[in-house]
């Protein structure tokens, strides 16, 4: 599904973000990203939004190697990869519902469409009394549940998470991975990226762990350390 | 992608009323910048008509002096007639002159009161079949013996005109384009400013997967909207000025050829809103362009 070949990225001259890094994430699996802020983590999720180039190596999302779409094709490769951030990313001047909404209308979808879609899928995380609210009016947790209503609503193939916890206190994460899990297994590809050692210990998914741009461990029922 | 304006025209006037004030500026600052424009187009319009109106002039004087015998005025008039051009003569005495004068100001006695019969020279109006001829008729009366000072014909008054309003004219047009200059960067500065203030946002519809014109479309419309109300606010103003110039003119300036018809009212409208309409698109489409990298 996610395919990274020999991707070395570079910023300016010589900060080295990611090196030689060699990855395949396979369709329908649950992914953790692991390591310290700086470690590559963030860059290496932007590399699969086409947000920033890979300065050597290829890049493949669902077979296709992201440098041969031209930049007008860009969303139609974002619409298929859902997005959750840590700062939520909401839109501020839209309710829950029309945040949720936006992710439909892009696609250019009924409006009937939406008006049924949206109220299910926010029922689904949890929020069906707060369709009307606007981002600033709900807690840290309900933004973050919004956020994955709207990644999810247009049914991608692929979540990508990066540090959905991250602004958030320990029950409120169970939460939101909760919600992931469920997402993953109705057969949707997840990756998150996180530091948030005891989610990572407590879920058991495959892990792949960066050092200085490097991957340097990749486990399946893995831990955020080396050995529990 | 399915076009739909009436997302776009929702999304546009929820912008608006979320960003009052930059609306409010940006609409003002169009409005100024039209106004700017329609007060130029209005005065060159009224410069245009006047000069207009004199050439389409037909008629000639000549002026005899105090002390011309009857004999050297039939013998002018005679030869005058004579001339191809000129379709008509008269011959205006001393007393018919002044009887002229005192029913163009018979509102204000005051001005001939102490008029002597014998201030007002004797002349020749002379009306001639095409307006173009005006000047070759003078050239004829001078070489019949009538000096420069003593002739009236269409070419000195459109000379004399020249020479005040070539200057006007310039200073306008000079104004109008720092003026507009300077009201295009404030409005996409304006727009810019607005724009960038919601740079996250662009940022965020474009990582869910939104086109650039999807993103683009209600800021546009946005410009569109504040373009055309600021402009046509500034239209309507432009053509009251024009009514009470006219008018105005009418009774304070009754030897200015000044007609309403020097400026299509309607012309004059569409003209400023369709450019407050432009403004405002270019202004929003290059504005938001500069933030679509993401």
């Amino acid at each position: 599904m996610i395919r990274f070949d020999n991707v070395t990225k570079l910023y300016g001259r010589d900060t080295v973000a990611l090196e030689r890094v060699n990855l395949e994430i396979n369709p329908g699996e649950f992914v953790f990203l692991v390591g310290a802020s700086g470690s590559g983590k963030s860059t290496l999720v932007r590399l699969i939004l086409k947000e920033i180039e890979p300065s050597r190596g290829a890049i493949y999302v669902k077979d296709t190697r992201l440098s041969s779409i031209p930049r007008r094709h860009i969303p139609r490769l974002r619409r298929d990869i859902g997005c959750v951030f840590q700062d939520f990313k909401l839109l501020p001047n839209k309710t829950a519902a029309e945040n949720v909404g936006y992710a439909m209308e892009v696609t250019g979808q009924k409006r009937r469409a939406i008006r049924t879609k949206v109220p299910q899928i926010l029922d689904l995380v949890g929020l069906s009394e707060m369709m009307d609210k606007y981002p600033r009016e709900l807690s840290g947790g309900e933004q973050q549940r919004v956020s994955v209503a709207r990644a999810f609503v247009s049914q991608p193939r692929i979540l990508i998470a990066d540090e959905p916890t991250g602004n958030l206190d320990p029950e409120t994460s169970v939460g939101i991975m909760n919600l992931l899990e469920r997402i993953n297994r109705i057969g949707t590809t997840v990756l998150v990226a996180t530091h948030d050692r005891d989610m990572v210990d407590a879920m058991r998914k495959r892990v792949v762990a960066l050092e200085n741009g490097r991957v340097v461990r990749d486990m399946v029922k893995g831990a955020y350390a080396d050995e529990v | 992608m399915r076009f739909n304006p009436g997302f776009f025209l929702k999304e546009a006037l929820k912008n608006i009323r979320l960003n009052l004030l930059m609306s409010v500026t940006a609409v003002t600052t169009t409005f100024v910048c039209i106004l700017v424009l329609g007060t130029a187009i209005l005065v060159s319009g009224h410069i245009e008509g006047i000069i207009g109106s004199v050439r389409q002039d037909v008629s000639v004087e000549a002026f005899f002096a105090p002390d011309a015998t009857q004999e050297r005025i039939d013998e002018a008039r005679r030869e005058v007639e004579g001339y191809p051009e000129v379709s008509e003569v008269t011959y205006i005495s001393q007393a018919q002159a002044l009887a002229d004068f005192k029913d163009t100001f018979r509102d204000n006695p005051e001005i001939y009161q102490d008029l002597g019969s014998d201030v007002l020279p004797a002349s020749l109006a002379i009306q001639i079949e095409d307006p173009s001829d005006a000047e070759a008729v003078a050239g004829k009366l001078k070489s019949a013996g009538f000096s420069e000072e003593n002739l009236s014909y269409p070419q000195q008054t459109i000379e004399r005109l020249n020479s005040v309003t070539s200057y006007m004219i310039w200073g306008l047009r000079a104004a109008t384009a720092l003026f507009l200059i300077s009201s295009i960067l404030l409005i996409s500065m304006t727009i810019r400013l607005s724009i960038f203030a919601r740079r996250q946002e662009i940022e965020v519809m474009k990582l869910v997967g939104a086109s650039d014109g999807f993103v683009r479309t209600p800021f546009v419309f946005e410009g569109l909207l504040q373009g055309l109300v600021g402009a046509t606010f500034a239209a309507l103003l432009v053509v009251w000025f024009n009514y009470l110039f006219v008018d105005w003119a009418g009774t304070a300036l009754p030897f200015w050829p000044i007609s309403s018809s020097a400026v299509n009212a309607f012309f004059v409208v569409v003209v400023l809103v369709a450019v407050g309409a432009v403004i405002g698109v270019l202004g929003s489409f290059l504005s938001v362009t500069r933030f679509l990298r993401v």
